[in-house]
């Protein structure tokens, strides 16, 4: 545990220090180092942007009180995986609607000849798009028509990227100043649950995390990577990161029986409102949030596990995950894996000073929450 | 007939073997005498052991069988009535509707009003098998039961709903996108004892009448002239077939998704083992259908420890190598 976070402020300070030492001198334009290390020049702070993960319009709004202004073009990710979230925005910038949506949010969707027309001052494209990701050839095609294109994740890595995402994203809209701010409210907090987390003795508890959590089969459950990442951070031992050979993997119910998980996190949203699994989020009420997660809890073989029994059940919203609101998510579990060593840590009071000081549209709605 | 007798008993022995390993196998430490010991003295478990014994490996194993034996069966008799050894359950696109059925209610939520949500995605598979049947009626009785005509519109059939499972697809999010593809690939992880139940009514019904059809049927495989002179009434035949054959499909694909490869060479093993006599042919390939599916599980649930390969990819691993040794030890044809 020591040497991840270890790791993880190494991780951080380098990010840091490549970016500090590029000065953004207005008359040479603006030089970003994406995440991939490729160093990009735009002549001058980006005014157009074409963002290849809609969702990607929340960092744009930690940064800016009019995120809408600076897209161009955006893929559909977001208006339809999260449209509840994508209706808050909507009220408050009527405009977004006429924002040209490219594809409809998968990498292999992406219309180039459409982006090319749009011509935006810069593409900033997921990690998917970057070379040797499924989808690289659209950056070539970009780059030929003489667009630049930048390189952000908030998904492979979001530990080590997270954070260098945002000041590139912060440098290629001239709002360094902004994007720092932000390190310096994410970092410490991240910090602190790594603290907490060395701090805890005893083993670890047995987490399972079931991504969209529905009413149907059970259990996918993620790997090591991404969200797995999240509950080891927080102190958790997930039953699936050992077992799973991929990024994700369908968990058999006797396994999870057999491995007995102390605590139980579903994930979900509003896209599984037609499909009967777990609705959270903007735009239902508590008392609707907890009927489907004790639907979800109340398949067959789960009245058995420890978690169950002992009521540390729990949901978390799913898209925030891969955002740069993850640190909500990382303090939601690292409270629900280590109740007594985190009492301290309140997700709410960091949403409620996040809407205070960064996000242009606040974040309003039950984003974790437990069964009982 | 009594070697096929001997053989008919030995697939049922490699059958109920097949099934008992799979009530023997799991991630967890349940082995196999702690699973027949709990079902003949339920006490003898610990709360967990009963959990996993009664909700997840039973259901399982049995739902297995069962799927094995209407698929297997309904392969039989497609493969007569078309008079193509190629054929499966799914040559008329049953499959594919039922697919498409499926994916309405994974990406789009659309299902039959007032359906609970843990039925919805069978109840539309189902419907949408059962209109593809439909279909495939109404072309019997306005055109009559040539087999070229039935395996043509079953061909359209199968390639529109093809191209209208990839439209939701190409419309879906990652998240439902991925539950459509697990649920094309077959998983025995939907199982429970209601749809066991259901299951077992269907094949009870279905059954028997394959069965006393068996000699007909028999008659069809030797030409349809030569069926003719026997006086039988082959159009009804083949409309009886085709509805025994998309019930028991339909059913057994709306719980546990599309899983190829067991109701075309379920009949086929059989046939090579018992050669071509229907009275023996349906029971034989309903049984090698149950040992397929049943070792299919096994190797699902072993090949990586706690996780759930889906079934569907495991049929034609475990069946294909008896397959072809089947076909290459064997002189003459197929």
């Amino acid at each position: 545990m020591r040497r991840l976070v270890i790791i993880l402020l190494a991780v951080i300070a380098s990010a840091y220090v490549t970016l500090a030492a590029l000065p953004a001198a207005a008359d040479e334009g603006v030089v970003v180092t994406d995440i991939t290390g490729r160093t990009v020049t735009l002549p001058r702070p980006a005014k157009r942007v074409l963002l290849a993960e809609g969702r990607q319009i929340i960092a744009l709004s930690l940064l800016d009180p009019k995120p809408v202004d600076f897209i161009a073009a955006w893929l559909g990710d977001f208006r339809r995986n999260d449209s509840e979230s994508y209706a808050q925005y909507r009220r408050k910038f009527p405009e977004i609607d006429q924002v040209p949506v490219l594809g409809i949010g998968s990498d292999g969707t992406f219309p180039v000849e459409r982006a090319i027309e749009i011509k935006p001052d810069v593409a900033v494209l997921g990690i998917s798009f970057a070379p040797g990701g499924r989808a690289n050839d659209v950056a070539r095609q970009l780059e030929a028509a003489g667009i630049p294109v930048v390189f952000t994740d908030f998904f492979v890595a979001p530990f080590e990227h997270t954070v260098a995402s945002v000041r590139i994203l912060g440098r290629v809209i001239g709002r360094d100043a902004r994007a720092d701010e932000f390190a310096e409210f994410y970092e410490p907090r991240m910090k602190r649950i790594a603290d907490l987390v060395a701090r805890a003795n005893g083993p670890r508890p047995r987490v399972l995390l079931e991504t969209h959590a529905s009413v149907g089969d059970c259990c996918h459950a993620p790997g090591a990577g991404n969200i797995g990442r999240f509950i080891a951070f927080a102190g958790g031992d997930s039953i699936s990161a050992s077992v799973a050979p991929g990024p994700t993997a369908q968990l058999s119910l006797e396994y999870v029986i057999a491995a007995n998980p102390d605590i139980y996190i579903a994930t979900g949203g509003a896209h599984l409102k037609a499909s009967g699994g777990l609705v959270i989020g903007p735009g239902f009420d508590p008392a609707a949030i907890r009927e489907r997660l004790a639907a979800v809890v109340a398949r067959p073989g789960f009245s058995g596990l420890s978690a169950v029994r002992n009521g540390r059940v729990h949901g978390l919203f799913h898209n925030i995950i891969s955002t740069p609101l993850n640190l909500v998510a990382a303090e939601a579990l690292a409270r629900w894996i280590h109740p007594e060593a985190a009492r301290e840590i309140d997700p709410d009071a960091t949403i409620s000073e996040l809407n205070a000081r960064f996000l242009a549209v606040p974040l309003q709605g039950v984003y974790w929450i437990d069964l009982k | 007939m009594w070697r096929r007798m001997i053989w008919l008993v030995l697939v049922a022995l490699v059958a109920l073997a097949a099934f008992i390993a799979d009530l023997g196998t799991g991630p967890s430490r349940l082995g196999l005498g702690g699973a027949l010991g709990g079902i003949l003295r339920p006490d003898s478990l610990s709360g967990a052991e009963a959990a996993i014994l009664w909700e997840v490996r039973l259901p399982q194993a049995v739902l297995a069988v069962l799927v094995g034996l209407a698929l297997a069966t309904a392969g039989a008799e497609m493969q007569t009535i078309l008079d193509n050894p190629l054929a499966s359950p799914f040559t008329l696109g049953v499959s594919s509707s039922a697919s498409f059925g499926a994916a309405l209610a994974i990406v789009l939520g659309i299902g039959i009003p007032g359906v609970p949500q843990t039925w919805l995605i069978s109840a539309n598979a189902f419907v949408f098998a059962t209109i593809v049947v439909l279909v495939l009626q109404a072309v019997v009785r306005w055109r009559g039961s040539g087999t070229d005509i039935l395996v043509l519109c079953g061909i359209a059939l199968f390639f529109t709903f093809n191209a209208l499972v990839a439209l939701t697809q190409f419309l879906a999010s990652q998240q439902a996108l991925q539950q459509l593809v697990f649920w094309t690939m077959g998983s025995l992880s939907r199982a429970s004892w209601d749809k066991v139940r259901v299951l077992a009514l269907v094949l009870l019904v279905t059954l028997p009448f394959a069965q006393r059809a068996a000699w007909p049927m028999m008659a069809l495989r030797l030409g349809e002239d030569r069926a003719r002179s026997l006086g039988i009434n082959i159009a009804r035949l083949r409309l009886m077939a085709l509805l025994r054959v998309s019930l028991m499909t339909s059913t057994a694909i709306a719980f546990v998704g599309t899983i190829g490869f067991v109701g075309l060479a379920g009949p086929h093993i059989a046939r090579l083992l018992l050669g071509e006599d229907h009275r023996f042919l349906l029971p034989a390939s309903a049984l090698t259908g149950a040992a397929i599916m049943s070792l299919a599980s096994v190797a699902s649930k072993t090949i990586i420890p706690g996780v759930l390969i889906p079934i569907g990819i495991v049929t034609a691993m475990v069946g294909l190598p008896v397959f072809f040794s089947l076909i290459f030890n064997r002189r003459g044809t197929v």
